[in-house]
C-alpha cells in the first residue's frame, strides 16, 4: 500500500465512522483521491453535526441548570458516545470540562471516537492533563490510530508530550501515518525525549508493514532530525535503507 | 432509498472524485447519509425523554421549558 493508499484508506474509516457503517461497505471509495476524500468527510461531519442543531442548542442551554454529576450521569448512562460528540461543542466551555472530568476514561475514549475537534478543541485543550493521558492510553489500548492522530493538532505541547509516554514506538509511526496534519509532525517529533526517535525508527526492523509509515514520517522531518535518521540509516533493513536514503538525498 | 440526492443533502456542491463516481456509488452515500440522520434524530429524541428521569424534580419543570419539551 503506498503512503496515497494508506491516506484515503485512513480518510475511509474515518468517514465510515461518522456514518455508522462497515469501512468494508466503503471499498468503492479507495478510487478517490485523498483530498477529496477529506473534503467530503468534513462535509458530512459538517451536515451530521448541524442537522438538529437548534434541539442540540437547546439541550446544551438546559445543562446549564444541573449539576456536573447528574449532567455526567446522564451523558453516560442516556445520551451515549455520539450524542455527546454533537452536544461538546455547544456548551459552556468551563461546564464541559467540569462534566469530561467526571468521565470515564473509556467512555472519554468513545466520545473522543465521534468528536469533531475543530467544534470542540476549546474544551480538549483545556481538560486535566491526567485525563487526557488515560484517554490516551485507553485509544492506544483500542489501537485507534486515527483518534488519536485526529487530537495532536488541537492539544498543548505538554499534553502531547506526556501523552505520548504511553504510546509505544512502533504505534507512534501509525499514529504519524494518519495524522490530520502532517505538517505537525516534525513539531511533534521535536516534543519526544532525546533517543525516542531513534527507539520510534528502530521498530521498522522487525515490521515490514512500518516501512512506508516511518518513510512518510521521514519526509516531514526537517534537517535537524534529518541528522538522526542519517545517524542510523546502517541499522535500518536493507530494502528500507535505500528507500530512505533515496527520500533524504 | 434516499429522497433526496447527496449534493442536495450536502448543499449541492460534491468534491470532483466523489462527483466522478458511478450513480449507484453517489446512492449508497446519499443511502447512508440519509439513515445517519434519521438514526441521530431519533436517537436525540429517545434521549431528550429518558434524560429527564434522571433530572431531580425540582428542577424538572424549567429543564422542560429550555429544551421545548
Amino acid at each position: 500500500m503506498t503512503a496515497g493508499n494508506f491516506a484515503a484508506r485512513a480518510e475511509i474509516l474515518k468517514l465510515a465512522r461518522v456514518l455508522g457503517v462497515e469501512p468494508e461497505n466503503l471499498d468503492y471509495l479507495e478510487r478517490v483521491d485523498e483530498d477529496d476524500l477529506r473534503a467530503f468527510r468534513e462535509q458530512v461531519t459538517d451536515t451530521l453535526f448541524d442537522a438538529n442543531l437548534v434541539v442540540l442548542q437547546r439541550m446544551a442551554l438546559a445543562s446549564r441548570l444541573l449539576p456536573g454529576a447528574v449532567l455526567a450521569k446522564i451523558a453516560e448512562r442516556v445520551f451515549g458516545p455520539m450524542l455527546c460528540a454533537r452536544i461538546a461543542g455547544l456548551v459552556d466551555v468551563n461546564r464541559g470540562i467540569d462534566v469530561a472530568k467526571r468521565l470515564s476514561p473509556r467512555f472519554l475514549a468513545e466520545v473522543a471516537a465521534e468528536l469533531d475537534p475543530r467544534r470542540a478543541s476549546a474544551i480538549i485543550a483545556r481538560i486535566p492533563l491526567d485525563t487526557v493521558v488515560e484517554v490516551a492510553r485507553e485509544l492506544t489500548r483500542r489501537e485507534d490510530w486515527i483518534t488519536l492522530g485526529r487530537f495532536v493538532g488541537h492539544l498543548p505541547d505538554a499534553t502531547v508530550q506526556r501523552s505520548l509516554e504511553v504510546v509505544g514506538d512502533a504505534d507512534l509511526l501509525r499514529i504519524a501515518f494518519v495524522l490530520d496534519d502532517k505538517s505537525r509532525i516534525d513539531h511533534v517529533v521535536a516534543l519526544l525525549p532525546a533517543g525516542r526517535l531513534t527507539k520510534v525508527l528502530r521498530a521498522t526492523v522487525d515490521d515490514e508493514d512500518l516501512w512506508d509509515p516511518a518513510l512518510d514520517l521521514i519526509t516531514h522531518l526537517n534537517d535537524a532530525r534529518l541528522d538522526t535518521v542519517l545517524a542510523l540509516v546502517d541499522e535500518l533493513p536493507a530494502g528500507l535503507r535505500e528507500r530512505v536514503q533515496a527520500t533524504i538525498r | 432509498m434516499a429522497e433526496r440526492t447527496l449534493a442536495d443533502q450536502l448543499g449541492g456542491y460534491l468534491p470532483e472524485g466523489i462527483e466522478a463516481l458511478d450513480e449507484d456509488e453517489k446512492q449508497d452515500l446519499a443511502d447512508s447519509l440519509h439513515d445517519a440522520r434519521r438514526r441521530q434524530s431519533k436517537h436525540l429524541a429517545q434521549a431528550g425523554e429518558e434524560a429527564l428521569r434522571y433530572v431531580p424534580a425540582l428542577l424538572r419543570g424549567a429543564v422542560r421549558k429550555a429544551v421545548g419539551l
